[in-house]
């Protein structure tokens, strides 16, 4: 039976319908022809309407992907590309650590850059390094930003107009041999130089193009304690102080604890001698200065001395040890010149009681204490003060094996004067800026800029534009300190590396490089590892010798990038003796009228780092102010010549003037001017331009009795205000209804050493007990705390710097801050007390106190923030709605909130560009506007340490987390860790006697503690 | 001026109208077409209305740095508006609630008005909590709702609470009013000539045919609602208060707020029922219905409450000092010697002495001078949340934080613009309903109720 015959069958035995089963015509009929007449013939392809079957699916897609792009907001934000080919060593989301030397200024402090998927983020200290010993600075720390600074220069040009490196090199190099061909002098202007390698590029430069000079300036330098060194000992390498054995330390107008020599060494060997958690064994620190330094604002006794007559008063101090002995033998000439001065004259001002005190104790201490000169204190004052030490024999004290070297002299006034001269006088054809910005720095009445218009051809080798670019004919941009090679020489022993963390973003050259492309006279001879061969060269000819490693060349060259810093066994050359017969040569000071002091900018060195808004925006440590400088006078000066904080006045020596707003700052001394440098820059970056005003115009060539101060200064008070912005509101020291409010609400408990070895329970006398009446919260497991020890704060201000990096706290400009909207999560509150002539200083890091009865947490509407089992007070951002009221409850006031977009709301949206996005660290949120933030404990470094441990199968430690301010922290005063663990530091100092919170009496239950302060005074009283 | 004898009851409507005349009289606003003077009034109040607008636009788009709060201010003329506009709507519901409760007649002639007052202050103010936060797109989480998150609000914020009870509060206002205005929608809907008014009103008044039956359930919810509203009109401005007093601000953590911020909010919501009702007797010759008499009440008020004022601010003084703690001591020292010693003197002035002229009679009852009296009240009470929410936030406990407050253009823009807002309200209210109730104003005439005198 086949297939059909089934099917027919089947057909009669199974029925529909009783027609069916009678086999009906009618339904056979419709069996046999399935398709109906009529339903397939009415189709006719030609009454279709004349569209395409392809046409219309075309359409019906067209339409489809409209209407699925029209219903969504997708904004094209730019491509994520993965890696197609993962980089060596780069696992995305795994930090890699790269060693390196810090190029800020000329200590070169070793570093270690952290980069994320190949681009740096955060910059902290080596703690390999013998120096810094893993700190650095507040510059160093917000020097990344300028790796990200949208206004480096991405290009050569010349005369503003762009040109190939090919071009500009050949250029440069047909100018140089026609310069050598006619006689005339090359000339090399270059900041100070630290590395052996660039000053062997430069010798290598001289021997081909040998009419070649290199001038080296720095605007703050060491050059007068080095001459003064020189001439009583003969050596130009002096000897660095051991901070961490003197028992009295009398500094004069030395601020060697805020902006002089390497700071943060001096701070964190100054503060051994400040440990209270052990033995007390404290130093006792004199300051006798004129403005108001850090150092100052730290000292147990402070002398009010105007800058120019330190001279007189340390002969006058010298004369009154000098009866009490001397440790070497003084002539009879000396001796009599020493004779002539009295400490009377200094009674007045200064106060006897302290005189006597200052003398008794550096008597009784021969041997274990120090005086120190301010860098910018004339170099009589200097010699003076090298003699002194050794009368009381002092000596011990010098540190020779970390001797500051010499890689490079700078020249001195006469050099610059005869190139000037010979500018002048057509006989200079080249001058190459090695990234060097004379035309700001050099004092105005050179004439440099002026000179420089005789020269044919002017380059400029820099980063960003700047007063000297803006003049140059060739403007060479050059690499950030991050995409570079190089090293550094600066301390006995110490030779550092520097190595590149990222390959240059711009079209830029290593500046060393093009030096050595010039050297070889071929423009083609540019590679991008020229420098780097030639500094490995260096490294194999001059340092692997000395070491004698048991490893090659090239395994020690790598080991020693890897470690950033190596350590050479030098000689160590202890002075001569000291040549008494300086002394003869100098002279008696002159003061007549007003006195000006030019001293160190805190964060913008000499104006170099003016167009870094986290700098610029960074407070000053004393006075609070941002985004300028001014001209600070006494309470008592600004009386007499009638003006008040912001008023504009005239300062003027001799036809130099300045016209700049004034602020008053108690404990200055009365007649002193003091003008921060570095500010004022008129070709800049849109960040820094015209920020402040330029001090550096008031130096002069011709000074007399250093370069930083004028004794025959005026003053006047000049029509109009200009608003200074601070972090912190002024409070008239003299207003009664608000003074020492920060001594009445125990906000600064303090002490005196005296004191507290007398009754070490001093602090909790009159403390009532505090109860809850409900039942609170335990924490049982981890609780994160942080103890700040205010022994050790010396105000350095690096902790916000590193926070900054750290959490990407925008910068938010000038007038934001006016309105009292700055970001950082950190701030460290300066409060004064005693009198506005003897003003005494306090400091506080304040920051979020992660409080367990958070009065922030329960009044938030949303929740948005809270607390976490392990004691941390916690801020989702996506949560928060904005009341403000977190911020309006906080008793600390330590709760930032955006305001606006402060992503965009700077200077027009500047730092809103593709590149500057990139210095975010990617494992913090970047907060939106109308959004609360605050200090987190660094929860994403806590995170982290969680995940490693848990990957480690370990238990969480306290020491396993280290916060970016504690990480920065130059003193170690910052300690944070686990407050359950009895064996943690933090634990041990919040169980100290001294430990304390602020506002206790609110039983918020802060969990930053602090370590009151103990002055080391002589009585039990603080001074 | 007619010597009035307190010893017996005052008519509440003087001089006997004829009940009719009443309908007429309070009815004539909705029935003739709006005048020139209206449409003036009303360009003002929109082009107020207009910089709101702007002044939001700006906030929205640029954020709440467009205001002048800053780091310890966070909060500002934001807040102060918040509770100056919850304060004015106090006077409405104490009028028709209290006041009906305590069976005080005299109340009938305001009470529709301030009821309305009561809706738009509410309103105005319930702007204030949505546009300060900083993300106002996201207003929604504030209200307890169950969602993927599993985010829940936060039950002891008393801004939450704020949430629950000035909601609470505008929709029991809101429903008293309504209830009260169903018999003269009943009326209207008689006089109504339009097919498209009588439409209208037939919707509203809920099918009232006066009829006894419909009397007396009308007045039952009439006095439940009152009863219900009634504690309403203390607890909204004691949980206002405690968006201070529950915080730990010195200046702010103080107990006496609750019935401190209660008399305040009477003592302001008075003094703005009673300008604007001056204006609304004249412009449309109510003055036998709102009566002198009346004002004179309101006046009484007004001194009773600006008096508990007074005392609450010299309470706030003396336990500052009793209490000990320098902190809070300072706080109110300052409020009256420190940088915003001006706020405090001109609130003081306005608050505390120029209600105190009311004792004088002439002047309690001279127009004129009882309108200034008001207005200066209106400004003290502003001033007064100034005070208390700016100098308290300006300098709290640690002398490094503190900054002075200065307010921008943007903030003046709100502050007038949220005038206008209430304002409009007002304008549209008085041509589309009612501002005096017909059927209790024709019950309290003289004769309009049985009397036993005449048997």
């Amino acid at each position: 039976m086949n297939n059909s015959d089934k099917i027919k069958d089947d057909n009669k035995s199974y029925w529909k319908s009783l027609k069916a089963y009678d086999n009906d015509p009618e339904v056979l009929k419709l069996k046999q022809n399935e398709f109906v007449d009529g339903v397939t013939d009415e189709f006719k392809s030609s009454q279709l309407p004349d569209i395409s079957r392809r046409k219309f699916l075309a359409l019906l897609s067209a339409s489809a992907a409209l209407t699925a792009t029209a219903c969504t907001d997708y904004r094209d934000k730019g491509e994520i590309v993965p890696y197609n080919k993962r980089p060596e060593n780069v696992s995305p989301g795994t930090a890699n650590f790269y060693a390196s030397t810090c190029n800020g200024c000329s200590q070169a402090c070793g570093i270690i850059v952290k980069t994320r998927e190949g681009r740096p983020i955060k910059i902290d200290g080596n703690t390999d390094h013998p120096i810094n010993k893993g700190k650095i600075c507040a510059k160093g720390q917000a020097s990344i930003l300028n790796l990200y600074d949208p206004e480096r220069l991405n290009n050569p040009t010349y005369n503003k107009r762009k040109i190939d490196w090919s071009d500009a090199d050949s250029n440069i190099i047909d100018a140089l041999n026609k310069s050598q061909t006619d006689g005339k002098q090359i000339a090399i202007v270059t900041g100070a130089i630290v590395s052996p390698t660039i000053k062997k590029v430069f010798d290598t430069f001289t021997a081909k193009y040998n009419n070649t000079k290199i001038y080296s300036y720095d605007l703050l330098n060491d050059a007068i304690r080095r001459d003064a060194w020189f001439e009583c000992y003969g050596s130009n390498d002096y000897p660095s102080i051991k901070w961490n054995e003197p028992n009295i330390i009398l500094a004069l107008d030395s601020d060697f604890l805020g902006s002089e020599g390497n700071y943060i060494e001096n701070m964190n060997l100054f503060t051994q001698k400040r440990e209270t958690l052990s033995k007390l064994d404290f130093n006792r620190l004199y300051a006798a200065e004129g403005r108001m330094s850090v150092t100052g604002s730290l000292a147990d006794y402070r002398l009010r001395i105007p800058p120019d007559q330190q001279y007189d008063f340390v002969m006058a101090l010298t004369n009154e040890l000098l009866k009490k002995g001397s440790a070497i033998s003084i002539n009879s000439q000396v001796q009599a010149k020493v004779q002539k001065f009295s400490l009377n004259k200094f009674e007045r001002t200064v106060g006897k009681e302290k005189l006597t005190h200052l003398v008794e104790d550096l008597n009784a201490n021969r041997g274990k204490s120090i005086i120190h000169a301010g860098d910018t204190l004339s170099k009589d004052v200097h010699i003076a003060v090298n003699l002194l030490n050794e009368i009381l024999g002092n000596t011990q004290i010098y540190d020779y094996k970390k001797t500051f070297k010499t890689v490079l002299p700078g020249s001195t006034k006469g050099d610059f004067k005869q190139l000037i001269a010979s500018m002048n006088n057509d006989g200079v054809g080249v001058v190459i800026h090695f990234d060097s910005n004379p035309v700001f720095t050099l004092a105005g009445d050179f004439g440099y800029t002026s000179a420089l218009k005789k020269v044919e051809t002017i380059v400029a080798l820099t980063e960003s534009e700047n007063e000297t670019s803006s003049v140059a004919h060739y403007t060479l941009p050059i690499n950030n300190q991050l995409e570079n090679w190089g090293d550094a020489y600066v301390r006995g022993g110490v030779y550092s590396l520097q190595q590149p963390v990222i390959s240059p973003v711009f079209n830029t050259r290593q500046k060393e490089a093009v030096l050595l492309t010039w050297i070889n006279g071929k423009t083609n001879s540019y590679s991008h590892n020229i420098y780097h061969n030639f500094l490995m060269d260096n490294f194999n000819t001059e340092i692997y010798p000395r070491k004698k490693p048991f490893s090659d060349q090239k395994t020690f060259w790598l080991s020693a990038l890897h470690d950033g810093v190596v350590t050479l066994d030098e000689n160590i050359q202890p002075s001569k003796e000291i040549n008494t017969s300086a002394l003869l040569n100098t002279n008696e000071s002159l003061s007549n009228g007003f006195v000006l002091h030019l001293t160190n900018s805190y964060y913008l060195s000499d104006g170099k780092f003016a167009n870094n808004g986290w700098l610029q925006e960074l407070p000053h440590p004393i006075t609070k102010v941002a985004w300028d400088n001014y001209a600070a006078v006494s309470p008592n000066t600004a009386k007499e010549i009638s003006v008040e904080n912001n008023d504009l006045v005239e300062v003027n020596i001799n036809g130099r003037n300045l016209t700049l707003p004034a602020l008053v700052q108690p404990g200055m001394s009365d007649k002193t001017i003091n003008i921060e440098l570095g500010y004022g820059r008129k070709v800049c970056g849109d960040v820094g331009k015209d920020v402040g005003s330029n001090s550096i115009k008031l130096i002069s060539k011709d000074s007399s009795i250093s370069p930083f101060i004028y004794s025959n200064a005026s003053i006047k008070k000049s029509s109009g205000t200009h608003k200074l912005v601070t972090t912190q509101e002024h409070h008239s020291l003299d207003d009664t209804f608000v003074k020492d409010f920060h001594r009445i609400r125990n906000i600064i408990q303090e002490g005196t050493v005296n004191k507290y070895k007398n009754d070490s329970n001093f602090l909790h006398h009159e403390k009532h007990e505090v109860f809850s009446i409900t039942n609170e919260h335990e924490y049982n497991g981890m609780k994160w705390a942080m103890a700040i020890d205010l022994n050790k704060c010396t105000n350095c201000s690096v902790c916000i710097s590193s926070c900054n990096v750290e959490n990407n706290i925008p910068v938010v400009g000038k007038p934001q801050v006016e309105r009292g909207r700055e970001m950082q999560w950190m701030r460290i509150d300066r409060y004064y007390s005693g009198t506005p002539d003897e003003p005494i200083v306090s400091n506080q890091p304040m920051l979020c106190q992660h409080c367990d009865n958070a009065p922030c947490e329960n009044v938030c509407p949303v929740n948005a923030t809270n607390h976490s089992p392990d004691g941390l007070n916690q801020m989702v951002y996506n949560r928060c709605v904005g009341t403000r009221y977190c911020s309006n409850n906080c008793p600390y006031k330590v709760r930032r909130y955006n305001f606006f977009d402060y992503r965009d709301e700077f200077a027009d949206a500047y730092y809103e560009n593709d590149l500057t996005a990139l210095v975010n660290n990617p494992e913090v949120t970047v907060r939106s506007r109308g959004v609360m933030e605050k200090c987190t404990f660094c929860v994403q470094r806590i995170m982290e340490a969680r995940s490693n441990a848990i990957r480690d199968g370990r238990e969480l430690k306290g020491s396993d987390v280290v916060t970016a301010c504690q990480q920065a922290c130059p003193t170690n005063a910052i300690v944070f860790g686990n407050a359950n663990d009895p064996e943690s530091p933090v634990a041990k100092l919040r169980d100290l006697n001294l430990a304390y919170h602020v506002l206790e009496e609110l039983n918020i239950k802060p969990n930053v503690t602090y370590i009151a302060k103990l002055r080391n005074t002589h009585s039990e009283e603080i001074a | 001026m007619s010597v009035v004898d307190y010893s017996q009851e005052l008519s509440v409507v003087e001089g006997k109208p004829p009940l009719r005349s009443l309908d007429d009289l309070i009815a004539k606003p909705l029935e003739v077409k709006p005048d020139r003077k209206f449409y003036i009034a009303l360009s003002v109040t929109l082009s107020m209305l207009g910089l709101f607008v702007i002044g939001l636009a700006l906030t929205f788009w640029y954020g709440i740095g467009m205001w002048g709060n800053n780091n310890p201010v966070g909060w500002a003329f934001d807040i102060v508006n918040f509770v100056f506009w919850v304060g004015i709507g106090h006077a409405g519901t104490l009028i028709s609630a209290i006041l009906f409760l305590f069976r005080q007649k005299w109340r009938t002639g305001i009470a529709r008005f301030a009821e309305g007052m009561t809706i738009f202050a509410v309103m105005t103010a319930l702007l204030f909590p949505l546009i300060h936060v900083g993300r106002p797109w996201l207003d929604g989480w504030l209200l307890p709702y169950p969602n993927q998150h599993g985010v829940w609000t936060n039950f002891t914020s008393p801004l939450l609470w704020d949430v629950f009870a000035v909601s609470t509060y505008f929709a029991v206002s809101l429903i008293f009013w309504y209830v009260g205005l169903i018999p003269d929608f009943g009326s209207l809907r008689e006089r109504a000539t339009g097919k498209f008014k009588k439409i209208i009103y037939s919707t509203f008044s809920l099918g009232w045919r006066f009829s006894n039956r419909h009397w007396h359930h009308y007045e039952m919810v009439y006095l439940i609602l009152a009863g219900f509203a009634t504690p309403l009109v203390l607890s909204v401005h004691t949980i206002v208060s405690f968006d201070f007093a529950v915080s730990i601000i010195p200046g702010w953590h103080t107990t006496i707020f609750p019935p401190y911020f209660v008399a305040g909010a009477v003592f302001s919501g008075f003094a703005m029922v009673q300008n604007v009702l001056i204006a609304v007797r004249k412009i449309f010759n109510y003055e036998h219905i709102i009566t002198v008499d009346t004002l004179e009440k309101m006046n009484k008020i007004m001194l009773v409450t600006g008096s508990m004022v007074g005392y609450a601010y010299a309470m706030e003084f003396f336990i500052a000092w009793y209490s000990g703690v320098q902190a809070e001591t300072f706080t109110f020292f300052n409020r009256a010697l420190g940088p915003y010693a001006w706020a405090y003197w001109i609130m003081v002035t306005c608050n505390v002495i120029s209600p105190q002229l009311f004792w004088v009679k002439k002047i309690r009852r001279s127009v004129p001078v009882m309108f200034v009296i008001a207005i200066f009240v209106n400004v003290g009470m502003w001033f007064e949340r100034f005070v208390i929410v700016v100098t308290s936030l300006s300098r709290d406990f640690l002398p490094s934080s503190w900054a002075y407050y200065t307010p921008t253009y943007v903030d003046f823009m709100i502050l007038i613009g949220s005038f206008g807002f209430f304002f409009t309200w007002i304008l549209l209210f008085t041509k589309a309903l009612p501002v005096v109730s017909m059927a209790e104003v024709k019950a309290v005439v003289d004769g309009s109720q049985p009397s036993h005198e005449d048997h």
